[in-house]
């Protein structure tokens, strides 16, 4: 489910809005409905992973990696689906980590509030 | 507890936000780069797919069609002037973006806005030479005459309007690269980049060494070494053409003539670097009947290419050619009855004045015996992530006093401290309108005419017309000097030595329909000794010149293809004038195996720096090495920094004085003579060469030596082009070193219908993502040319349209 949602709203957001969406989308849907942190990590790390490798190649390929491979010798990384594959890694790991953030984010304000009835 | 967990993932989240959307070095910020959303991803053009477009630009007067080829050129037809230029500022825009908002930047000094402190100096420099000065100065001058007003305003316009199109998403890769944004475009850029030009074609100056060099080696040996007209040359204006004017009073030379002041920098051999050739045939010479025009502008090669190809259709103008991204018009082209081109004079317009400071405010100089003040300019210069500087320069009435000490930066070395500089590029001008008048030319007279607007930097332009008539004329304005006058630092104080006016324009040295058959350039001398006027003491060695003209000579019922074999020949006019001089001064016994083939190269050498000739990588590193060795112990002095002698002079002593003394170095207690230095240089060329690549074999080919490459504007690693496997050197016709060389070269056949031909390093698009990005390297690599298709209407079904764009209200 929070893979499907991610995705899908990073999509439609991003053709509008900065990279950065992702990290409030990500927080923001791991804290309603994230259900355990391994599952606020990597369904956010897949969503953004494959949507943003899926989204490099609807440009790249008609391109014929052209760009992709001088970026490549650019950065030294030398070959374009390895600065894919970084690309894809790297944007993952932070939406993961944003997801996680705000599932953990939402068990802490619970437990804050639970803490407070008890009190 | 809860509440420090709950901040931490809050804390976290926001600080990759931040951390991967901040510039860092010169690393980009990383996720906004690689975002395929809006990052560089988004700059992949596809190169299977062309769409037709249409754009509403609220300036345009009526409707407008651009109509671009399967190379990308676009050939734009217009109703009107204003409608024209506008739709060449907005496909410039469209395909060159980063490139002239770049260039203009650092034209104004003003590369620490995007890279931060450290291209202070590249802007301080900037600055101080006057850089925005003179385009302030060149735009009054603009912008006075009501045509090249309408130009600029409508080329300026074409271009907001494309910027305005444009979202994060679309902006060129660089932006994305260097992390900043494109700014709206105003006419003063317009000419910041002709100033820019002035600046890599005149502001070459060797007055700085040549005065620590007469003052170090006295009058005698500075005139015998240095000397006013080269041992050997092949003037543009044929020897012996008449004036038929009568001269200006040439100004009295001062009887004080100079002194100067020393800083601390290196000796540097004087690079010769950027040149160019042109030539025209009558129809006398041609298989035609007509005659043919040829081009090739050398300059330090770049991708994005330095020239945009460009065809500009309008009532009154049918113009095809190459235009300079920043500038309205074509510069480099033809129309249905001529054909021009240009190659640079090199003409002494720029100079430096000693002047004497009252007190070190510097608010007054001395002059004509009195107190004068200076004026302050204040230029503030913004830095990236600092705080902004302001450096004040003072001008006097010759110019900026450029430098009061020394900075460490390469460009100023050869900028004398605590000197006013008097240049050309200062004055108001207005260049535009020489292009304006050439784009609609029809025939000698309206060529006459469109010179007469230009100031600088002077160039030589040729010219033909389908009525058969042939002219070349070094052009610009030149300043009344008397002989001599700005081959040292001049006096500041006293008038005598201030620029004493101009040499009118229509004495400009000038040829038409030379008996000979053709014209030509190639930067050597402007003209022989006869000339009244003094333009410069010293211009590009004699060998291209020479060679064009001995080509151009035996060459009848001369086609596109002959003239296209001679843009590309590589034969060495100084290996011919050497080679022989220097081989009976080998001693071949004292030569180790791989030296002795190395001769046997040399010995079997047709004289050509072709790709696969080994014996040109033996006889350059020879030469360069044999130069190094009769002046180096001489003329590199700590603390005094001056220049070699010319490479004709050398040549000269070489052929003539066996017994010169410059051959001892000073700094050995053996007298050492010229066999001694021919035998040393052989055996380091031979030396340095097996170093790098073991005993004789592929890797010695010229090509691979000289690694000639195409790289970015900016020196992005991955954007240049790769190396490529071809010949031509710089002192041959093919002026191809590392990285400069033939930017764009054209043939045009006139003729009831001209036929042009060209190409240049790169292609029409400024983006790497585009497969129109370099396109044109490998067949401009091959020495051959794209047939230009010069279309009659939008329709004209006579080349292959890959798409359209239709501009209207």
């Amino acid at each position: 489910m929070v893979f499907i949602v991610i995705a899908i709203i990073c999509f439609f957001l991003q053709m509008i809005a900065p990279w950065w969406t992702i990290i409030v989308i990500s927080f923001a849907t791991c804290g309603i409905i994230g259900k355990t942190g391994k599952i606020a990590f990597w369904q956010s790390f897949l969503a953004i992973f494959l949507l943003w490798i899926g989204y490099a190649l609807f440009k790249s390929l008609p391109n014929d990696n052209v760009l992709a491979g001088r970026v490549a010798v650019m950065t030294g990384i030398k070959l374009w689906w390895a600065l894919l594959l970084v690309t894809g890694i790297l944007s993952g790991l932070v939406a993961g980590i944003s997801g996680y953030c705000g599932y953990q984010f939402r068990m802490a304000m619970l437990a804050k509030k639970t803490d407070e009835k008890i009190a | 507890m809860n509440k420090i967990k709950a901040l931490f993932c809050v804390i976290i989240p926001i600080a990759l936000a931040f951390l991967f959307n901040t510039k860092l070095g010169s690393t980009p910020p990383l996720l906004k780069f690689l975002n395929p959303f809006m990052g560089f991803w988004q700059n992949a053009e596809n190169n299977h797919f062309m769409f037709n477009h249409k754009a509403k630009i609220k300036g345009a007067i009526d409707k407008i069609e651009i109509v671009f080829d399967d190379r990308m050129i676009p050939h734009i037809f217009a109703q009107n002037d204003h409608d024209l230029y506008l739709a060449q500022g907005y496909v410039t825009a469209m395909h060159r973006l980063w490139q002239m908002d770049f260039q203009t930047r650092f034209a104004a000094g003003r590369i620490s806005e995007v890279v931060g402190s450290k291209a202070i100096e590249v802007d301080r420099y900037q600055r101080r030479m006057g850089m925005v000065y003179g385009a302030e100065n060149s735009l009054k001058g603009m912008m006075a005459d009501p045509k090249a007003k309408e130009m600029i305003l409508a080329y300026t316009e074409g271009i907001n309007a494309y910027i305005k199109t444009l979202s994060h998403a679309n902006y060129p890769l660089e932006y994305k690269i260097l992390d900043f944004k494109p700014e709206d475009w105003t006419p003063v850029k317009c000419a910041l980049l002709l100033k820019q030009m002035s600046a890599v074609l005149a502001m070459g100056s060797d007055e700085f060494y040549m005065t620590n060099i007469l003052k170090k080696f006295g009058p005698e040996v500075t005139k015998d070494l240095f000397p006013d007209y080269p041992f050997r040359e092949d003037p543009i204006i044929p020897v012996g053409t008449k004036w038929n004017f009568s001269p200006l009073p040439i100004p009295k030379t001062p009887e004080s003539f100079t002194q100067a002041q020393t800083g601390a920098v290196k000796t540097k051999e004087k690079v010769e670097g950027i040149g160019s050739n042109n030539w025209a045939l009558s129809g006398a010479k041609t298989a035609s009947g007509y005659p043919i025009l040829a081009n090739d502008p050398h300059l330090d090669l770049t991708l994005p290419s330095i020239w945009y190809q460009i065809q500009l259709h309008a009532p009154g103008v049918n113009t095809y050619g190459v235009s300079l991204p920043g500038a309205p018009g074509v510069i480099i082209g033809f129309n249905q009855k001529i054909a021009w081109g240009v190659t640079n004079v090199a003409a002494d317009v720029l100079d430096f004045y000693q002047i004497k400071f009252k007190d070190s405010s510097h608010n007054e100089y001395w002059y004509n015996n009195q107190w004068k003040a200076t004026k302050k300019r204040l230029e503030t210069i913004k830095i990236r992530g600092g705080k902004d500087e302001v450096d004040t320069v003072y001008y006097t009435h010759h110019g900026p006093v450029v430098y009061f000490q020394k900075p460490k930066y390469g460009r100023a070395d050869n900028v004398p401290v605590g000197d006013a500089l008097r240049w050309i590029a200062h004055e108001e001008s207005n260049e535009l309108m020489t292009f304006y008048y050439l784009n609609r030319g029809k025939n000698y007279n309206d060529y006459r005419k469109a010179l007469t607007f230009y100031t600088a930097p002077a160039q030589n332009f040729v010219f033909a017309s389908v009525d058969n008539d042939i002219a070349i004329t070094p052009n610009g304005k030149f300043p009344l000097k008397w002989k001599d006058q700005g081959k040292f630092i001049l006096d500041g104080t006293d008038p005598a030595y201030d620029w004493q006016g101009w040499i009118p324009n229509a004495q400009n040295p000038t040829v038409k329909n030379p008996p000979r058959g053709f014209v030509s350039s190639a930067n050597q001398s402007s003209t022989d000794t006869t000339y009244p006027y003094y333009i410069n003491w010293e211009f590009s060695p004699y060998e291209r010149g020479k060679r064009i003209n001995d080509r151009l000579s035996a060459m009848n019922k001369a086609t596109m293809d002959s003239i296209r074999l001679m843009q590309t020949d590589n034969y060495s006019i100084l290996a011919q004038n050497l080679v022989p001089a220097l081989l009976p001064f080998l001693n071949n016994e004292q030569l180790n195996a791989t030296q002795k083939e190395a001769l046997a190269y040399v010995n079997k050498w047709n004289k050509r720096y072709d790709a696969h000739e080994i014996a040109a990588s033996v006889f350059e590193i020879w030469t360069k090495r044999l130069t190094y060795d009769i002046w180096g112990d001489e003329f590199e002095v700590k603390g005094i920094p001056m220049r070699y002698p010319s490479r004709d002079r050398t040549v000269e002593m070489i052929l003539k004085e066996p017994n010169a003394t410059w051959y001892d170095n000073i700094n050995t207690p053996k007298t050492e003579t010229l066999t001694d230095l021919v035998n040393e240089s052989f055996k380091y060329s031979c030396d340095s060469l097996e170093r790098r690549f073991g005993p004789i074999n592929k890797d010695w080919d010229w090509a691979n030596v000289k690694q000639s490459n195409v790289p970015h504007l900016a020196k992005i690693p991955g954007m240049g082009s790769k190396v490529l496997q071809i010949g031509g050197a710089k002192s041959t016709i093919n002026a191809l070193g590392e990285s400069n060389g033939p930017s764009w070269r054209m043939v045009i056949e006139l003729g009831k219908t001209p036929k042009g031909h060209g190409v240049y390093p790169g292609g029409q698009s400024g983006n790497p993502g585009s497969k129109f990005y370099d396109n044109m390297i490998d067949t401009w690599a091959n020495g051959k040319l794209y047939d230009l298709f010069y279309m009659q209407s939008p329709d004209d079904k006579s080349g292959t349209i890959i798409s359209r764009l239709k501009i209207s209200k």
